[in-house]
C-alpha cells in the first residue's frame, strides 16, 4: 500500500533534512564565527574547508568510548539518546514542505514544549549518572536553566496560539498569509529567541558547558560516540528552535514565486545566522543574572504580552 | 487506537511497579518517568490529546524534574541503596501485597463484573477544554491559582534555611 | 496525503470498554497505595503517590471518554495543579527533615508518640 511507504520516505526525508541542516551547520558556524573574529575558518580539508564535518567524525568515532567507573551505567548511555531522540522526534511537526509536516497534529506546539521539556533529562541524567563535581555543577545549572526559560517560551508561544487560534502548526502557518506574526508579535518574537538561545544551551547561556568554568559541564566524562550525540544533539536543538520560529513567527513558507521549501530554508536560515551572530557578539551571562533575567524580565513580559494579545483577540472577535 | 490504550496500559502498570520497588532512588524515578509516558499515551488513546501533551510537559516534565532535583541535592549515596535493601526484606512485603491486593481485586471484581459501556473514538480536542475550563470551571480555575500561589510561598518558606 | 492524526482518524472500530480504562485506574492506584505502604523512604512514599495521582487523572480520563466531553480533562488539570502544588511542599518539607534529622526515615519522625 503507497499509504505506509509514503510515509516511510516522507520519515527518512525529514530525518535526513535534519540531519544534514545539522551537520551542514557545523562547518557553517565556523566559517561564521571565524568570518565574525576576522580570522580563516576551517579551510585545510577539502574545498573551503567543507569536508571538516567529515574530519569531525572520524576523530569521534574512532576515540576510545570508555564509561567511568564511577559511574551509573544505564543512566549515562541514556541521556545523550534522550536528547537526540527528542531533537529528532520534534521534526515531525516542522511545516517545511506545502503538503504541511511529516504528522499533522492537532496540538502540534504542545508536542514541541513537551519534548523540549523532556530533552531537560538528558542533561540532569548525564549530570546525575557521571558522578563527578563538574558535570553535577553543570547539570545543576542546565537544568534550571532550561526549566526557566521553557516557561517564557510556552508564554510566548502561547500569544502566538492566541492569534491562530490553534495548536497545530499547520493552521499557525495558514493564518499568517497576509501577515507573519513577527510584526504583530515582535515582543514574542525576542522572548522565543531568547529562550531558544538558553534551551539549546548556546552562547550567551552556555553556562552548563563553559570550557574555562567547569571543564565540560555535564559532558565532562563522556567521550566519542556519546560525546558526538551531545554535540549532534545541540546542533539540532539549533535548526529546530530555527524551524519551529520561522513556523511560527515568520510564516514559514509562505512567500511569492519561490516553493515552501525554499522560503522555509530561507527564512530558517535566516534565523540561525542571527543566533551564530548573538553567539559571535555576546559574552557569557552569568548564572545568577541568567535566572534574574528569565524569572524577573522575560516571564514577566511574556505574560503581559499574553495578557494584551489576548484581550485584542477577545474585542477583535466580540466585535468583528 | 485500542491496542495503544492497552500497550501503554501495560506500560505504565510495569513502569509504576518497578518505580516503587527499586533501591535507588534515580532509578525508580526514571521508571516513574517512564510510567508518565505511558500514562499521556493512555490519554492521547481515550481521545484526550491536550491533557497527554499537558501530562508530559507538566507532570513529567516539570514536577518529576523537581524531584529529580531533591535527589540531587540529597545526593545519597551507596550507603542509602544499601539501607533501602536492609529496609525491604522479604516479611516487609506481605502485608502490603495483601491489602493493596485486596483493594483491586474486589475493586475489580466490582469493576469488570457490571455491563461494558464503550467509550466514545472522538477525541476532544484543546478548544472544548478551554471553553469548559474557562466557562463552566472558573471558579476552579482561580482556586488552582489561589493553591499554586500557597504552594510557592509555602514551599520558599519551608525549604527556607533557617 | 499527509497522516492525519486528528480526531477522524482517532475513531477505531472498537472502542476501548470504559470498564477497563477504570481497572487499569484502579491498578495504579492500588500500586501507589502498595508503595505508600511499603517503602519507609520519603521521597519513595512521595513517588509512589504521583502514581495514585495518575490513576485517579486516568479515571477521569475514562469517564470523559465515555461521555466525550471535557469535563474529565479539566478535572485532570486539576489534579495536575494540585499535583504540582504538592510536590513542591511536600519537598521543602523533605528537605527540612533532611536537615534536621539527617536521614529521609519516615519511622524516625515519632517525637510525638505519646
Amino acid at each position: 500500500m503507497s499509504g505506509p511507504l509514503e510515509v516511510l520516505v516522507r520519515m527518512v526525508l525529514t530525518l535526513a533534512l535534519a540531519m544534514a541542516s545539522a551537520a551542514m551547520l557545523v562547518w557553517v558556524e565556523r566559517r561564521l564565527l571565524a568570518a565574525f573574529q576576522d580570522r580563516y575558518g576551517p579551510n585545510r580539508v577539502g574545498p573551503f574547508g567543507l569536508f571538516q564535518l567529515v574530519a569531525d567524525s572520524i576523530k569521534l568515532f574512532t576515540k576510545e568510548d570508555w564509561i567511568p567507573p564511577f559511574a551509573d551505567r544505564v543512566p549515562f548511555i541514556l541521556a545523550p539518546t534522550i536528547i537526540v531522540a527528542t531533537g529528532l522526534l520534534s521534526f515531525a511537526v516542522v511545516p517545511f514542505t506545502a503538503a504541511g509536516a511529516l504528522v499533522d497534529l492537532n496540538i502540534g506546539v504542545l508536542y514541541f514544549l513537551a519534548l523540549s521539556s523532556v530533552s531537560v533529562y538528558s542533561i540532569m541524567l548525564a549530570g546525575m549518572a557521571s558522578n563527578s563535581k563538574y558535570s553535577l555543577l553543570g547539570a545543576v545549572r542546565a537544568a534550571g536553566q532550561m526549566i526557566s526559560y521553557e516557561l517564557a517560551m510556552g508564554l510566548s508561544v502561547a500569544s502566538v496560539v492566541a492569534m491562530a487560534g490553534s495548536f497545530n502548526l499547520r493552521e499557525i502557518v495558514a493564518a499568517q498569509e497576509g501577515l507573519p506574526y513577527v510584526v504583530l508579535q515582535p515582543i514574542a518574537f525576542l522572548i522565543f529567541l531568547i529562550a531558544g538561545l538558553a534551551e539549546s544551551k548556546r552562547s550567551p547561556f552556555d553556562l552548563p558547558e563553559a570550557e574555562n568554568e567547569i571543564v565540560a559541564g555535564y559532558h565532562t566524562e563522556y567521550s566519542s560516540m556519546k560525546f558526538a550525540f551531545f554535540f549532534l544533539g545541540e546542533y539540532l536543538a539549533l535548526v529546530l528552535f530555527s524551524s519551529i520560529a520561522t513556523a511560527l513567527f515568520l510564516g514559514g513558507g509562505n512567500g511569492p514565486w519561490l516553493p515552501t521549501i525554499v522560503w522555509f530554508g530561507v527564512k530558517m536560515a535566516a534565523i540561525i545566522y542571527v543566533f551564530i551572530w548573538v553567539r559571535a557578539t555576546f559574552p557569557r551571562v552569568r548564572y545568577d543574572r541568567l535566572m534574574a533575567f528569565g524569572w524577573k524580565i522575560l516571564v514577566p513580559a511574556a505574560i503581559l504580552n499574553l495578557l494584551v494579545t489576548g484581550a485584542l483577540v477577545v474585542a477583535g472577535s466580540a466585535g468583528g | 487506537m485500542t491496542v495503544l490504550f492497552y500497550a501503554s496500559a501495560a506500560v505504565a502498570t510495569v513502569g509504576s511497579l518497578l518505580a516503587v520497588t527499586r533501591t535507588k532512588a534515580l532509578h525508580a524515578l526514571i521508571y516513574l518517568i517512564l510510567a508518565l509516558f505511558a500514562v499521556a499515551l493512555c490519554f492521547l488513546s481515550l481521545g484526550a490529546p491536550f491533557v497527554a501533551a499537558l501530562e508530559v510537559i507538566v507532570y513529567a516534565g516539570a514536577i518529576m524534574v523537581l524531584i529529580l532535583f531533591v535527589i540531587m541535592m540529597l545526593n545519597l549515596g551507596p550507603e542509602s541503596w544499601a539501607r533501602e535493601r536492609r529496609l525491604l526484606p522479604r516479611h516487609a512485603w506481605l502485608v502490603p501485597t495483601i491489602m493493596a491486593g485486596a483493594l483491586v481485586g474486589l475493586t475489580l471484581v466490582a469493576i469488570l463484573g457490571a455491563p461494558q459501556q464503550a467509550t466514545q473514538a472522538a477525541s476532544v480536542g484543546p478548544k472544548a477544554v478551554g471553553v469548559a475550563l474557562f466557562s463552566t470551571y472558573l471558579i476552579g480555575v482561580e482556586l488552582a491559582s489561589v493553591l499554586l500561589l500557597v504552594g510557592l510561598v509555602g514551599a520558599y518558606y519551608l525549604g527556607a534555611k533557617k | 496525503m499527509t497522516p492525519q492524526v486528528t480526531s477522524a482518524a482517532m475513531s477505531a472500530t472498537a472502542a476501548v470498554p470504559t470498564g477497563h480504562v477504570l481497572a487499569v485506574a484502579a491498578i495504579l492506584i492500588a500500586i501507589g497505595t502498595f508503595g505508600v505502604l511499603l517503602r519507609r523512604n520519603l521521597i519513595f512514599m512521595l513517588m509512589a503517590l504521583e502514581v495514585a495521582l495518575n490513576g485517579a487523572a486516568l479515571a477521569f480520563i475514562g469517564a470523559a471518554a465515555r461521555w466525550g466531553t471535557a469535563d474529565g480533562q479539566v478535572f485532570v488539570l486539576f489534579i495536575m495543579v494540585m499535583a504540582a502544588a504538592e510536590v513542591a511542599v511536600g519537598l521543602a518539607l523533605i528537605l527540612q527533615i533532611y536537615r534536621r534529622t539527617s536521614t529521609l526515615d519516615a519511622d524516625i519522625l515519632d517525637t510525638l508518640q505519646g
